[in-house]
């Protein structure tokens, strides 16, 4: 199993404030700049970080090419993920979208990973004047696209439902051949088999357990060897999983540490991804992080005053819709906030499940930059080392016989 | 996970197995129109299905089949309250991602139903 972060670049409000104050979001963007350099010299293997636009509170990562870029210089190995690229065109145009990834994977010396997706909240789709019901038909067209603009030359053109071009050569072409590993964003089962479909990596928003995780890896595998008809000219076959993330020397002290971020990440999210309230929100009035509080008043979900709970009975309480559960499972079950021992136990089950990549979610909420610092550092000496001995030893061997009998290029980093 | 052979009604398994192959063909229109057909067999097999409840939140309340995707092939407005799921075409055209989407939805929604 590898191993990343994830960055939304989570930037609550100050309690009781209308407006951040004036250094604040220069503070998350260097942080995280330092964080993941750190990570890079650890030895951890990947960054992804998210395209949202308009997103207040929840998510101040609106061009993450940008923050890619200065990474690619201040970073020897980790790869530079995105998660994802909005590829409808009114967000993003196929070509320039090409262009960026594969001027990155240059700057980078070819160690970008290109995930793309489609959006959901109203904030995004309204502002760029996305359709939603065509959506996903877009988010297909330009995916299929951008590679082939990658591969082509010169990229013989395209007259499509969502955009056209004549013939081009779009310039640069990337380090990596055919083009970066292809990714989707998984929020739901049926996009982790529609990417084992298109051959592409599923990027799991769900905090999947490693049992949901074990059913999934079966199918996906078998969907790749057997019924796969790839979107792009290389197959990424991998699945990724989010989970919340903080250390300490004690339990004590990793949930203390952890503090709002998960409960804040789940508020957030759904505030956004729920049409009521994502459609009515008041830019730049709201203040979401009070809304929290109030809220959390009422539920007690703050991971420091409801201490560990058995996984029982988390499971027990869990909503039946997926996407419900999802939320549910960001705020309550921290599945990589602990000890060393207690960390390393949790991750074992999912190394047991064949997973290919856990990505941490460290910055969220008003989690405190040393803290994420300390956790990154205690992971990277103490418990990283042992499984990146099993994942060269064990976890490619597996991998090899899965996809032993498919027969197409596969450009997976895994 | 599911499979089209997990499907115990002959003339339902048929359905999937007529979607996957539209699907390797690049068929999606195809394969859309006869998830629709799968969906409304699955619904004869399972009437039962037509006012499923999930309660993603407690006292919050929604229809199972409000999750059915929404990519073109709507349920008409109105028709999943009165527990009467009625489907209309929205579009003419389909991608083969949302074909795989309505296959994937409705296969395992069979499935896990016995049907």
């Amino acid at each position: 199993m590898k191993f990343g972060l994830f960055y939304e670049l989570q930037l609550p409000k100050p309690a009781g404030h209308p407006q951040w104050d004036p250094d604040d979001e220069l503070k998350i963007y260097h942080d995280m700049l330092d964080q993941v350099e750190l990570a890079d010299s650890l030895g951890f293997d990947y960054v992804f970080e998210v395209e949202h636009h308009f997103l207040e509170e929840y998510s101040h990562s609106s061009a993450p090419e940008m923050m890619m870029a200065a990474l690619s210089q201040r970073t020897k190995n980790i790869r530079l993920g995105h998660g994802i690229v909005l590829m409808p065109p009114g967000y993003n145009h196929p070509a320039r979208v090409a262009e960026r990834i594969a001027a990155l994977d240059l700057l980078s010396n070819g160690r970008v990973e290109f995930g793309t997706g489609e959006s959901a909240s109203t904030m995004e789709l309204g502002g760029f004047e996305v359709d939603r019901a065509d959506k996903k038909a877009m988010w297909e067209e330009c995916t299929r696209e951008a590679a082939n603009m990658m591969v082509q030359t010169p990229y013989q053109g395209y007259q499509g439902q969502f955009f056209s071009m004549p013939p081009r050569n779009v310039i640069p072409k990337p380090r990596q051949t055919p083009h970066p590993p292809l990714w989707v964003a998984a929020s739901r089962r049926e996009t982790t088999m529609l990417a084992a479909r298109f051959g592409m990596g599923s990027l799991g928003f769900g905090f999947e357990t490693p049992e949901e995780l074990s059913e999934r890896t079966d199918e996906y595998y078998r969907i790749i060897r057997e019924e796969c008809y790839p979107i792009g000219h290389a197959i990424n076959a991998g699945l990724a999983v989010l989970t919340t993330f903080m250390m300490g020397k004690t339990d004590e002290e990793a949930l203390e540490r952890s503090a709002n971020g998960p409960a804040f990440f789940s508020h957030s999210l759904g505030y956004y991804y729920n049409p009521i309230t994502g459609g009515k929100h008041q830019p730049g009035e709201k203040n979401i992080y009070d809304s929290f509080l109030e809220a959390n008043k009422k539920q007690n979900t703050l991971s420091a005053a409801t201490g560990f709970v058995k996984e029982e009975d988390i499971r027990k309480d869990e909503p039946d819709e997926e996407v419900q559960r999802a939320l549910y499972r960001a705020a309550r079950s921290g599945t990589a906030v602990g000890t060393v021992d207690r960390v390393r136990d949790m991750l074992k089950t999912y190394e047991d499940n064949h997973l290919d990549v856990m990505i941490f979610v460290a910055q969220c909420g008003d989690r405190k930059h040393e803290h994420i610092m300390e956790s990154i550092e205690l992971f990277g000496k103490e418990i990283l080392p042992e499984f990146k001995e099993r994942h060269e030893r064990d976890h490619t061997a597996w991998r090899a016989e899965q996809l032993a009998p498919v027969d197409f290029p596969i450009n997976s980093s895994i | 996970m599911p499979r089209p052979d997990q499907v115990q009604d002959p003339e339902l398994r048929n359905l999937f197995e007529q979607a996957q192959g539209s699907m390797k063909s690049g068929l999606a229109n195809d394969a859309v129109q006869t998830l629709v057909d799968a969906l409304h067999r699955l619904l004869e097999l399972k009437p039962e299905l037509a006012s499923e409840q999930l309660e993603p939140r407690p006292g919050w309340k929604m229809h199972f089949l409000s999750r059915w995707p929404q990519l073109g092939a709507n349920f008409v407005k109105g028709s999943l309250d009165k527990n009467e799921p009625e489907i209309e075409f929205v579009k003419e055209n389909f991608a083969l991602s949302e074909a795989i989407t309505y296959y994937e939805f409705t296969l395992e929604t069979a499935i896990k139903r016995g049907a």
